[in-house]
């Protein structure tokens, strides 16, 4: 079966001019099947948005293969689409122009644009909320704005950066779980980078754990809970064994200094 | 070769900034040695050279000691007094939302006008005295500083109000412990902005119905067609400001280690 | 109630306005009543009206505004066209940031108006001269605040576009310039406070004409109504432009909470 994500030898480097050069990713590689959800952990700066960064096409690696769905990765698509931790919404535009904004850059017509953003505004949960400024939104209500965004021209893959850091615990609950019905009513593919374990845990089908730096893939933990998931899951004796799992891996990452 | 190039990596911003004025000067002083000047220009044109060489005589002769001091007595005292009333004025404005609707008509109004428009009117009250420079100082450095404390009172954060009211302490107490010290940032950007401002004033006050001071110095040069000292002139007040500026700015980032945000203005 | 709630609601303006007629009348009635008025020296408002409705009546007025005006357009416009680009330049390539930027700043701390003298010696008194005088003032706002606009660019949401496809026009038109304009107004705002300073002291030298000149003139003639008609007329134009564009400043940039100071 060939995997619908698969990268290969990823190597990466960050040159300085005054300081030293940082490999950021040395021959990082992982694979994701179509329409699954996978998490990516590790510890700080070993390389997981970097890795994000060059799926999406702003950043070309120094080696290594990237394919999706068989064709090598050469540039942003419009089958990727990235959902920001600090949102990047534009302030000056309102939520609904700011949710059209890519299929603007495509080109697409006005009333097609207002069509397919009235949809996701509503998928989103924000419908009332069209013609408001960013600055009068709450963290979950842009990043809601940044789902819509990304979903708005229809990429196969979700790229999502620490959506969620930086909103309060209560609203990060509440998103992770609107998160799964919307990745189970458009079947995208999503690979999700966290600090957090238990929401890798929570949201995934597999959860790739990185080295520090310079990052490559140190082991793939399988979440075998069954789905749709809901919060009770996460009270269970099952989800705590896959949470200390995950750790043990993870914690050897963390007492490594490079 | 790495060593030089490590070199100027680190000092680049200055190498091309202090470099690029350097070659202007350069240029300056070299341009009567591409084109012979059609004599009307001549008159016009001096040299860096030939502005030291004035400036060096000025200073020998005592003249420009005599201008001088009364330039910068107008400026310190103007300043002075502009930070008397400016912080109070700012403070009490800031504190008091019926002062601060009283008031700020007034201080909108004032400072958007240039100051500069008063000049006659002063001049006709005080004379060619060194007073009109005085209030044209104030006039001008007073609004900087107003404007600054009274927003560094207002944003004053509530939260640390609150805790020291909580502690019971009064009024003048909360003036005391946690609006100034909170406002002084803001204060000392104002003063920076103040400082501009006053030797404004004493430029422009000296242009019209003085008889000493730089400002009349270079107004009397020029139309004397004496270009080198004008340029003297020009320079002093360049070379003051620009020490008296990076001098608070100086002071302001040394405060603004425990601010998360300085007041920009340009 | 319904006095009380209309005060409540626009207090700032009734206090301004109120205080500003107790001031008023205060003057008049001290200058009338309790101490005599020397005409050389002060004057009073029912005077300083009564030189209004001539002035306004008449046609000095009106061409001493419009000579100013048209120094003024003139040297701000080339202002503006010459500020805008270099300071977008500035803002954009580092180094020339590094080359401009000393030069430039010592420039700006300056107080330019001293060569004021040497301009009008050199182009003479009339539009040049003063126009020059206004350009090297107002030109700087222009370019640092154009600088800071265009440093300020997040460049997270150059990332969005180009994570979109976005192409260099894109990002032009999609981010940059809605990010710098707002630091231009507020540049525009300095510019015109600077300018005016400049117009007002080209006139003050020598000139024949402009709203300047005339003020100094009425001075000089000891006509003090009509001076202060003048001065006056020149605070409103000042104080109408800088709020004009400070309204301008928050409805382009509604999402700036703004620390500014004035």
């Amino acid at each position: 079966m060939i995997p619908f994500i698969e990268a290969r030898s990823i190597r990466l480097v960050f040159k300085s001019k005054n300081r030293d050069a940082v490999t950021a990713l040395q021959d990082f590689g992982l694979e994701v099947a179509r329409g699954e959800f996978v998490s990516i952990v590790g510890p700080s700066g070993c390389g997981k948005s970097t890795f994000l960064n060059i799926l999406l096409g702003l950043v070309r690696p120094d080696s290594g293969e990237l394919r999706l769905n068989n064709t090598p990765i050469a540039g942003p698509g419009q089958e990727r689409a990235m959902v920001f931790q600090e949102f990047g919404l534009l302030p000056w535009r309102t939520v609904q122009a700011n949710v059209e904004l890519g299929l603007e850059l495509k080109h697409v017509a006005a009333s097609t644009r207002a069509e397919r953003s009235a949809e996701l505004i509503k998928l989103v949960g924000l419908n009332g909320f069209e013609q408001h400024y960013p600055h009068e939104l709450s963290g979950g209500m842009k990043q809601r704005v940044g789902l819509a965004r990304a979903l708005a021209t229809e990429p196969e893959v979700l790229l999502m950066d620490e959506p969620f850091a930086a909103l309060d615990a209560q609203t990060r609950d509440l998103m992770q779980s609107e998160l799964l019905q919307i990745w189970e009513r458009t079947g995208k593919t999503v690979l999700f980078v966290t600090h957090s374990i238990e929401e890798a845990a929570y949201l995934s089908d597999r959860v790739i754990v990185m080295t520090a730096r310079p990052g490559r893939m140190k082991d793939i933990i399988p979440i075998g809970l069954p789905r749709p998931r809901d919060y009770e899951m996460r009270l269970t004796p099952e989800f705590n064994d896959i949470k200390s799992k995950i750790w043990e891996v993870l914690k050897e990452e963390l007492t490594v200094i490079k | 070769m790495t060593g030089l190039r490590a070199f100027y990596n680190d000092r680049e911003p200055y190498i091309l900034g202090i470099g690029f004025i350097v070659l202007l000067l350069l240029v300056w002083q070299s341009i009567p040695l591409w084109f012979t000047l059609p004599r009307g220009m001549a008159l016009f044109f001096t040299t860096p050279t030939k502005i030291g060489a004035s400036f060096y005589q000025l200073l020998m002769n005592g003249e420009l000691e005599k201008h001088f001091y009364v330039s910068a007595l107008a400026f310190v005292v103007g300043l002075g007094i502009s930070i008397l009333v400016g912080l109070p004025i700012g403070l009490l404005m800031g504190r008091s939302r019926m002062l601060d609707a009283l008031l700020d008509p007034y201080v909108t109004a004032f400072n958007a006008t240039p100051r500069v428009i008063w000049l006659p009117l002063l001049i006709l009250w005080f004379g060619i005295g060194i007073w009109s420079k005085i209030v044209i100082v104030f006039a001008g450095a007073v609004f900087p500083l107003l404007i600054n404390t009274y927003v560094g009172v207002k944003n004053v954060n509530r939260v640390l109000v609150n805790v020291v009211r909580s502690f019971g302490a009064n009024e003048w107490q909360v003036m005391k412990i946690v609006v100034l010290p909170n406002s002084l940032p803001y204060i000392i950007a104002g003063l920076r902005l103040a400082i501009g401002r006053a030797i404004l004033g004493v430029v422009v006050g000296e242009f019209f119905g003085a008889s000493q001071g730089l400002g009349f110095m270079i107004a009397s040069a020029a139309s004397n067609y004496k270009v080198d000292v004008v340029f003297v002139g020009v320079a002093i007040f360049m070379g003051l400001s620009l020490i008296l500026t990076m001098a608070v700015k100086g002071l302001e980032s040394r405060l603004a280690s425990w601010r998360p945000e300085t007041v920009k203005s340009f | 109630m319904k006095i009380s709630d209309y005060y409540a609601a626009h207090q700032r303006g009734v206090l301004g306005f109120l205080s500003l007629i107790f001031l008023l009348a205060g003057w008049e009635i001290l200058l009338t009543y309790v101490v005599p008025l020397d005409p050389f020296f002060f004057t009073k408002p029912s005077l300083i009206a009564a030189a209004f409705a001539e002035q306004i009546a008449g046609q000095k007025l009106w061409h001493d505004l419009a000579v100013s005006s048209r120094a003024f357009i003139w040297g701000f416009s080339l202002a503006l066209v010459a500020g805008i680009p270099l300071g977008a330049v500035m803002g954009w390539r580092r180094r020339v940031e590094y080359t401009l930027d000393p030069f430039l700043t010592a420039l700006y701390a300056s107080p330019l108006v001293a060569l004021a003298p040497l301009l009008i010696v050199f182009l003479g008194v009339g539009l040049l001269g003063k126009a020059v005088l206004v350009f090297l003032l107002s030109v700087f706002p222009f370019i640092f605040n154009t600088a800071a606009g265009v440093k300020s660019v997040d460049s997270l949401l150059i990332n969005v576009i180009r994570s979109f496809g976005g192409k260099e026009r894109d990002l032009y038109l999609k981010v940059i310039l809605p990010s710098t304009v707002p630091y231009i107004v507020a540049g525009t705002r300095l510019a015109i406070g600077r300018g005016l300073v400049g117009i007002i002291v080209g006139e003050f030298f020598a000139a024949s004409e402009g709203i300047g000149f005339a003020i100094q003139n009425y001075g000089d003639t000891y006509r003090l109504p009509d001076m202060f008609v003048g001065i006056i007329i020149l605070s409103v134009i000042a104080v109408l432009l800088t709020e004009i564009l400070r309204k301008l400043e928050t409805t382009l940039a509604p999402w700036r909470s703004g620390e500014e100071v004035r």
